[in-house]
């Protein structure tokens, strides 16, 4: 979104801030990291301070929050569900699973780095991160996408061959439909 | 109640040595009776503990892999709920070709377990019913809970790697260097490197 000048313009300035003040989080775990999404949402934490709430369907959602290690089978399930969410769309990494494989690192059955697969936006290490940590890193999103950076989506579409050729590299029986966003 | 007395294990230890053939057995401890039987023994070993022995509780079902003397040891676990006994059945099953008759119609729960191992170690269970995958999904390699599958060398051809920082640093020794610290030689032991 930034112009000639690497600025951005009054209309996508607008357009930003208020994307960035409402973040609907697709409701999906994976692996452990997904019990600590309900202190974080719930009063304790209360995340929705920030404009973060959970949604119920991809089509619906901004945020994919990837809650740690991804075995191939879910993997598959979680492009999917990528790849039908609608453009402004950010994929928070959760997790040291999600960053190098954490403690799952020699498992012959999960993947190590997810940035390989789908485009991450922001990663919270930790093992689990707590719902500071989460936070903080929801806030570290914000300040992407009011910068115009958080292009994930861009990327991917830019450069699907790539990432579909690492996807058929680990997920071998591809049955899935094509989208053309 | 005679705390170390192992009349009611023993006398079922008897009663089985006594009833099959090429069966031993022995009392692992209080409450705990092992017995190693043939493979063809299987069904109708447990069918005979479930029927006339009280064993009527199916608790688990695992494999281990011997390796370097070549063949899979399936164990079955039962309980008796009456007598409070516990009951390991194990048959070993040659590495090649592993076959063992199908046993889920003793207990049904049994086929979960049997489809288990059928994927991780690559025991055919013949005259099972149930789909090929279990958990795994479009997997071509060798059955990965076998110890001849080699994990590490498996992810390093399938799986990326993140490089690690060039600065990476032994956390204990540098702690220790800055608080002047003595590790002990239990921690330099297992340590990485």
């Amino acid at each position: 979104m930034p112009n000639d000048k690497n600025s951005q313009k009054i209309v996508d300035i607008i357009k930003n801030a208020a994307r960035k003040h409402s973040l609907f989080v697709l409701a999906y775990g994976t692996g452990c990291g997904a019990i600590e999404i309900p202190p974080t949402m719930t009063s304790r934490y209360d995340a929705e301070r920030f404009g973060i709430r959970g949604m119920a369907t991809p089509r619906q959602a901004d945020v994919l929050l990837v809650t740690g290690y991804l075995a191939t089978k879910t993997l598959k399930r979680v492009i999917r569900a990528y790849e039908q969410m609608q453009d402004p769309k950010y994929v928070i990494g959760f997790g040291s699973c999600t960053i190098n494989g954490g403690m799952y690192w020699d498992s012959y059955n999960t993947i190590k780095l997810l940035d390989k697969y789908i485009p991450v936006d922001v990663y919270i290490n930790g093992c689990m991160p707590r719902p500071e940590a989460v936070i903080t890193g929801f806030i570290e999103l914000q300040k992407l996408i009011a910068e115009g950076k958080a292009d994930g989506a861009t990327k991917y579409k830019e450069n699907l061959d790539w990432y579909r050729a690492n996807q058929k590299k680990v997920i071998k029986n591809w049955n899935m439909p094509d989208y053309n966003w | 109640m005679t705390e170390n007395s192992l009349d009611k294990e023993q006398q079922i230890v008897n009663h089985l040595v006594g009833t099959f053939q090429n069966l031993t057995g022995k009392v692992k401890r209080n409450r705990r009776i092992e017995v190693s039987i043939e493979k063809k023994q299987i069904t109708s070993v447990l069918n005979y503990v479930k029927d006339h022995l009280g064993f009527i509780h199916f608790s688990h079902m695992s494999c281990v892999d011997w390796l370097e003397d070549g063949y899979f040891e399936l164990v079955y676990i039962l309980w008796s709920p009456e007598q409070k006994i516990q009951l390991l059945v194990k048959a070993l099953v040659d590495r090649e070709n592993a076959s063992v008759e199908n046993a889920d119609m003793i207990w049904r729960q049994l086929n979960t377990y049997q489809r288990e191992i059928r994927e991780m170690f690559g025991v055919n269970f013949i005259g099972m019913k149930g789909d090929k995958e279990f958990i795994l999904e479009d997997w071509d390699n060798m059955p990965p809970m076998r110890r001849d599958f080699n994990t590490v060398d498996y992810i390093q051809e399938v799986y990326f790697e993140r490089p690690g920082r060039e600065d990476a640093q032994n956390v204990r020794e540098t702690i220790s260097k800055r608080t002047g610290e003595e590790i002990p030689e239990v921690a330099t032991k297992y340590s990485r490197d």
